[in-house]
């Protein structure tokens, strides 16, 4: 039994380090914290459908597709919206928010209920890992999640839109006495965010059926893994999203499965209360410290 | 000589004021006649107000619209000694979306009855709570009701009032999936010598309402049960749960999901090679589609159709001809609750209007009580005003349980009235 919540702890981690890596590198660079991550998350899963059921697309092009037009969403969710309401983080959050509330609460309302919504696995089969069956898709959620975070180590270190972007977040005034467009920034993060919520939707829904309420859980868990590592930390998300998954897996293993669901808030609010800005966040570092 | 008269220009006009009088008063009087002879009496309204965001329900309503259209294409009710057209009118009343208050959903029941004024109430609320406290408000506006939410304590709060409840009468019960599926788990025991279950449910009130009933059962007749794990609304791994069936080498695992995540619970078993067999409920399985969308994985799962005219029984024929009726007008059926029994309530409805012939509802609940008819879940017929279920669909109403064969084919296995196949044991038990 060890054996296999060794195997599916890990797993169940990579699948809340995908979920939450799209919600952190927004935060980590524009400080928007895009509460729309789960309507997006849906919505990306719905144009993948989409694509693949009622137009025929190959599912690789309708994937592809369904991530572009969620990216480009979130850029123009920054242009059109978050852009006037910079600096206002109340008024950032009720936006984004009900942005996502309308997608998903329009999303069921055209009908997206029932459980025909189902994209199929990538490859069909199963493997061993230390003698527990695995589902390949899960396998393939594994490895996309590691050469996600490679990629992303690579972008961020080695190319000059990635130091732009750690330019922005390390100290935005600053930035844009060296030519960096904050704003552009600020916009490219939004996609680039939620070109990632859409990654994990295409990779993470065909487990199942993609349903509206998916939405809520997912924003839940992506919130949470963020406010237990630290919002704008991305080693933050990876050590939180493992605590998170580890003991979602023990306490189903060993105390109740019933419980799984109050892991996340659970561990939320034990964060909440000793160190507010998470284990690896330092925004609010100096105020805890006074 | 002849004679010839003139008319004077006034005679004239006199003739003409007369003739025009004349053709006003007759087209005065072809009007009125044609008014009371062809307008037609007031439709009676039957009223559905259900979550319709909920697969059921919503598939449910389909079935009351297809009845409503046969008996309106029949020349609709006889009433007395006039015919009568149906008019279905609904509301949304979100009590199945999670975080919506029991109070809105009652607004959205007593708004429809105020603005739609419903003679008569078909399926009703889908959440259990939400109907136990809707009977009130149906007993109140003095609506005759056939409801369809699985509330364990609807005949007790029935029983706890009749004559205040005596408008309100109920479908199914989730002691009938108890009682269907303990003959499924008797049937393999026999069979294959199976007494090891494992309870997956669905951390839901009737999910768990259901599954405690059948932990009761295994109990009482000599069957180890080994776990029973409850899963949140939105869980993604039931690995923990299929890893510990298997090390103690469970035989059956019983899951009761309507969730659309549990096809999950259905691959991770087939991925994990967990030598046992599925017996129960799982709602996303549930239609003919289902080996479309999750393909051979689901090959040998047991589910239970809690309305066994929801599917095409060859072996009792008003079923299959519901179920072609249905999928001839709306398509796939994807559900096992719901259509037949909302369909075969719209006719049991009708019935007593007619033998009440008229609209009160004191009359028609009366002749309610008295209903003995042939539906499309068996013969309809109520106790404590519920429909009775047994395993005979000449006798009563049924549930059915059918297993999924290769090729994709769902082969009732159960009651035995309509079986068409025997139970199979899964590849991973081969």
């Amino acid at each position: 039994m060890f054996l296999s919540v060794l195997v599916y702890g890990f797993i169940n981690s990579v699948i809340l380090v995908m979920v939450a890596l799209g919600f952190s590198i927004t935060f980590g660079i524009s400080r928007v914290a895009n509460f729309s991550h789960g309507g997006f998350y849906v919505l990306g899963g719905i144009f993948t459908w989409y694509g693949l059921i009622k137009m025929d697309l190959p599912y690789f092009l309708s994937a592809i597709l369904s991530i572009l037009i969620i990216g480009a969403l979130g850029a123009l969710m920054y242009r059109v919206v978050l852009v006037r309401l910079k600096g206002l983080e109340l008024s950032e959050v009720i936006a984004t928010l009900s942005l996502g509330i309308v997608i998903l609460e329009l999303l069921r309302g055209l009908g997206v209920f029932g459980y025909e919504f189902r994209n199929p696995v990538f490859i069909d089969g199963s493997v061993d890992i230390l003698g527990v069956g695995v589902g390949i898709q899960r396998i393939i959620i594994v490895c996309a999640g590691a050469l996600l975070l490679i990629l992303l180590h690579f972008f961020v270190h080695h190319t000059k839109m990635g130091l732009a972007f750690r330019g922005v977040a390390q100290q935005e005034h600053t930035a844009l006495s060296v030519g960096i467009n904050p704003n552009l920034v600020s916009m490219l993060s939004l996609a680039m965010g939620s070109i990632m919520c859409a990654l994990s939707a295409v990779l993470i829904l065909p487990l199942g059926v993609i349903s509206v309420d998916e939405g809520y859980d997912i924003l839940i868990k992506a919130l949470a893994v963020c406010i237990i590592g630290g919002l704008e930390s991305t080693i933050g998300v990876l050590v939180a999203a493992f605590i998170i998954g580890y003991i979602e897996a023990l306490t189903s293993m060993y105390i109740s499965s019933s419980l799984t669901s109050v892991v996340p808030l659970a561990c939320m609010l034990v964060i909440l209360l000793i160190r507010p800005s998470g284990i690896f966040g330092k925004s609010k570092e100096i105020e805890e410290r006074v | 000589m002849g004679c010839t008269k003139t008319i004077s220009k006034e005679g004239f006009m006199i003739l003409w004021k007369i003739l025009c009088r004349i053709t006003l008063v007759l087209i005065a009087l072809l009007f009125l006649a044609s008014h009371v002879s062809f307008a037609a009496p007031p439709p009676i309204v039957i009223g559905v107000p259900s979550s319709f965001k909920s697969i059921e329900a919503s598939e449910g309503l389909k079935a009351i619209t297809l009845a409503v259209e046969e008996i309106n294409a029949k020349g609709g009710v006889k009433v007395g000694n006039e015919k009568r057209m149906l008019k279905v009118e609904s509301i949304e009343t979100r009590d199945m979306e999670p975080g919506v208050p029991l109070a809105d959903a009652l607004l959205a029941n007593e708004k429809l009855i105020l603005e739609k004024k419903p003679h008569v109430i078909i399926q009703g609320p889908t959440r259990s709570e939400v109907l136990l406290a809707a009977m009130d408000l149906y007993a109140q506006y003095k609506i005759p009701s056939i409801n369809n939410a699985v509330a364990s304590k609807f005949v007790d709060q029935y029983k706890s009032n009749p004559e205040k409840y005596r408008h309100c009468f109920r479908m199914f019960d989730g002691k009938y999936v108890v009682a269907g599926l303990g003959k499924v788990m008797e049937k393999m025991n026999k069979e294959y010598g199976f007494k090891k279950a494992y309870i997956v449910v669905q951390d839901a009130i009737w999910a768990v309402g259901i599954a405690n009933g059948m932990n009761a059962w295994y109990k009482a007749n000599g069957w180890e049960v080994v776990g029973f794990d409850k899963y949140p609304t939105g869980a993604s791994d039931f690995s923990s749960s299929l890893i510990k069936a298997k090390n103690a080498g469970v035989q059956v695992v019983f899951p009761i999901f309507d969730m659309p995540q549990s096809g999950i619970l259905v691959q991770q078993w087939k991925d994990m090679k967990v030598p046992a067999i599925f017996a129960g409920f799982i709602s996303p399985l549930m239609g003919s589609n289902a080996w479309k969308t999750f393909g051979e994985k689901i090959e040998g799962v047991i589910n239970i159709v809690f309305d066994g005219g929801n599917l095409p029984l060859e072996k009792y024929p008003p079923a299959k001809k519901f179920y072609d009726a249905f999928t001839k007008r709306w398509g796939e059926m994807q559900v096992g609750h719901k259509p037949a029994v909302d369909y075969d309530g719209v006719y049991a409805m009708v019935r007593a209007i007619e033998r009440a012939g008229s609209l009160d509802p004191d009359k028609i609940a009366k002749e309610l009580e008295k209903t003995n008819m042939v539906g499309a879940t068996g013969r309809i017929h109520f106790a404590d005003h519920q429909y009775v279920f047994g395993d005979d669909p000449k006798v009563d109403a049924i549930s059915a349980v059918y297993q999924w064969k290769k090729g994709g084919k769902r082969v009732p296995i159960y009651p035995d009235s309509v079986a068409e196949g025997v139970i199979e044991k899964p590849a991973s038990m081969k």
